[in-house]
């Protein structure tokens, strides 16, 4: 798989050693009287040892597939971004704006800007499936959505 | 027996309430749906439902999260077979045939014998779980925390050697797990690990926004970018009762699906997917006709279908048992019955029984509606088949955060849901399997505790894991495991069709 390879193996090499050298802080304690660091330490060292494995073998195998995937989908690749802001917008807003407006937004910006549907239709479908969820979540399943800028209707 | 006889009565009264039927009937009917949409399966689905339980009774809340688990199970054959994309993982080996059979007009006996099969192979299940369960129950018992500390380890290597890709992979990412478990509070110590001063953090790192990030945002992401399309069989379904030749085909098929399911979902690690590879390796292998194979033998159907739903009753055996889930699925279940307030283990039998034989007579119950649920509502299924995905990606979205924002009514467990989600969708890309992360995720802080509890037993010396023989045995299969690999070179049954 060659280059992609060899960068998650670095990754988690270096994720692995983080973690290895915080327990190491915590305390690996005695033997018979094992610290908190005790367990995540050698699992650190163990993943570690394993993505050396990973690297080494990433140098040996051709270096081939990966290149290929990356012409094939930079318009794809936009959508998933756009799709992963409009998540943590939603996220992040969410107890601000409260459920309906934010869920509301969500989907206008989903079907309208990054399916490109019609906006009235567009339109139609975010207001019905916000109702429903709303009617489904809050009303028959009781869970305690936030309310939100809303929150002064008392619904 | 006599006693057994006594509790399967008792376990009736539980599961036959109104209320327990009901929540039943729910969690099969939404466990189909699931099973038949591709890019949502029932690790997701349990996890997202999961919120919405907190209210209910455990009984009742267990009773519905496993009827959507083995629900799946029936659920994910019917696409399969109508449209060659498998609804879940368990089900892909069903393509193979079961697509065959519908191109040749044949779906209907397809789909049929898929749901006989399933019926039959989940009733075995349930009544070998009825038997098997006490008894594990009562060896456990005897376990003290070396044996736990062995099992466990058998759990992450079993699985982490039948998951897709490369066993390092798996290896490490069991390691990464780990290490999650450890973030937040250390109950031996009284000391905060890993938490970097993020508030967050403190409580630990919750299995359901992981689950739900790691099985349900990635897989929307990577079909984002891959984009299935589907062409449903414009064929009408007709003739789903098989008729007495398929019947005379199938019927040993289903017989040793089941019986190989059982086990195999008896075994941590093992679990449904496994089971239906396993299967249709067999039938190919005993059948007198082995060429007729991939292109639409209804053993190929049967077996395959009888030993995922098999599988599926087996798993729940580990958990209710022993504590320790078998596969990602019951690792959420374990997580949900924590949340309820009971402790899976060896004396849930006696602390709750309501809980432990309602839910498994429920089983019975369930695999009866699934089977009337099925068959004639086909059709149904066939139509929310065609719901567009521009539509179905964002209503999953949607339940995600609803979902993990309900855990504990906070957004923080909804971005770090969304930053698992990154995670696995780079990991699906990279190669690296989620599963094996979840499981040890779930194990970590029992494996911990019990590694700790068994050095302090021994006064720090390890050799505690291989005097003790029920250990010793479990150590023995994991180190065979890891061994296996290396000196055979071995093809895994997994790794066939991409997942």
């Amino acid at each position: 798989m060659g280059r992609t390879e060899t960068i998650g193996g670095f990754f988690w090499l270096f994720f692995s050693l983080f973690i290895s050298y915080e327990s190491y802080r915590l305390g690996l304690g005695k033997v018979n009287q094992p610290g908190p660091g005790f367990l995540f330490f050698w699992t650190g060292i163990v993943i570690a040892i394993l993505s050396v494995v990973v690297i080494v073998r990433s140098f040996s195998a051709k270096a081939s597939e990966g290149e290929k995937e990356a012409t094939a989908g930079k318009r794809r690749l936009t959508k998933i971004v756009s799709v992963l802001i409009a998540l943590f917008l939603y996220a992040l807003l969410m107890e601000w704006l409260g459920f309906i407006v934010v869920t509301l937004l969500f989907f206008l910006f989903i079907l309208g800007v990054v399916e490109k549907k019609k906006w009235l239709f567009t339109a139609a479908v975010s207001v019905l499936i916000t109702l429903l969820t709303y009617l489904v979540f809050e009303v028959a399943l009781q869970s305690q959505l936030p309310k939100g800028l809303l929150g002064f209707l008392r619904f | 027996m006599v006693d057994i006889l006594n509790n399967v009565v008792y376990g009736f009264g539980v599961a036959l309430q109104p209320i327990n039927l009901m929540y039943c009937f729910f969690g099969v009917l939404v466990g189909t749906l699931v099973g038949v949409l591709p890019g949502l399966g029932p690790a997701a689905a349990i996890a997202l439902l999961l919120p919405t339980t907190f209210k209910l009774a455990p009984v009742s809340a267990t009773i519905m999260l496993a009827g959507i688990y083995y629900g799946a199970m029936y659920g994910g054959s019917t696409t399969s077979i109508l449209v060659n994309i498998p609804g879940e993982a368990a089900s892909v080996v069903t393509c193979l045939d079961g697509y065959q059979m519908a191109r040749k007009g044949r779906a209907g006996p397809a789909l049929g014998m898929s749901a006989f099969g399933s019926f039959i192979a989940g009733t075995f299940a349930v009544i070998a779980l009825t038997f098997v369960g006490p008894f594990l129950s009562n060896l456990a018992l005897a376990f003290g925390p070396p044996e736990y500390f062995s099992l466990m380890i058998v759990g992450i290597t079993v699985l982490t050697y039948l998951s897709s890709g490369s066993m390092i992979k798996s290896l490490m990412m069991a390691g990464v797990g780990l290490i999650l478990s450890g973030v937040g509070m250390d109950t031996i110590a009284g000391k905060y690990r890993f938490t970097f001063n993020v508030q967050a953090l403190l409580d630990g790192v919750g299995v359901v926004p992981v689950a739900m990030g790691l099985f349900g945002i990635s897989e929307v992401l990577m079909n984002l970018e891959t984009e299935i399309k589907r062409d449903i069989l414009k064929t009408r379904v007709k003739n789903l009762f098989p008729s007495v030749k398929d019947w005379a085909l199938s019927a040993w098929s289903i017989v040793r699906g089941s019986i190989l399911g059982f086990f195999l979902g008896i075994i941590p690690g093992g679990g449904a997917v496994v089971a239906s590879f396993a299967s249709y390796a067999i039938e190919k292998k005993m059948s007198k006709h082995p060429e007729e194979f991939g292109k639409g033998a209804i053993q190929g159907v049967a077996g395959p279908e009888a030993a995922n739903n098999s599988a599926a009753g087996g798993s729940f055996i580990p958990l209710l048992t022993l504590g320790i889930p078998a596969n990602p699925v019951m690792a959420i279940l374990l997580g949900a019955l924590m949340i309820h307030g009971l402790q899976p283990g060896p004396l849930l039998m006696t602390n709750a029984p309501d809980l432990f034989w309602g839910t498994i007579v429920s089983m019975y119950i369930g695999n009866g509606m699934l089977l009337v649920l099925n068959l004639p509502l086909i059709p149904m299924w066939v139509k929310v088949l065609k719901v567009p995905y521009w539509l179905l990606y964002p209503l999953i979205l949607l339940f995600c955060l609803i979902g993990s924002y309900s855990l504990d009514n906070s957004a923080a467990d909804v971005v770090m849901m969304l930053a698992f989600g990154i995670l696995g969708f780079l990991m699906k890309k990279f190669g690296y399997d989620g599963a094996p992360l979840i499981l040890a995720l779930v194990l970590g802080q029992k494996l911990e505790t019990s590694l700790r509890r068994s050095l302090i037993m021994s006064h720090g010396d390890f050799s505690i894991f291989v005097s003790r023989p029920i250990s010793l045995a479990f150590l023995i299969i994991a180190v065979l495991l890891l061994i296996i690999p290396i000196v055979t070179q071995r093809k895994k049954l997994s790794a066939l069709p991409d997942e």
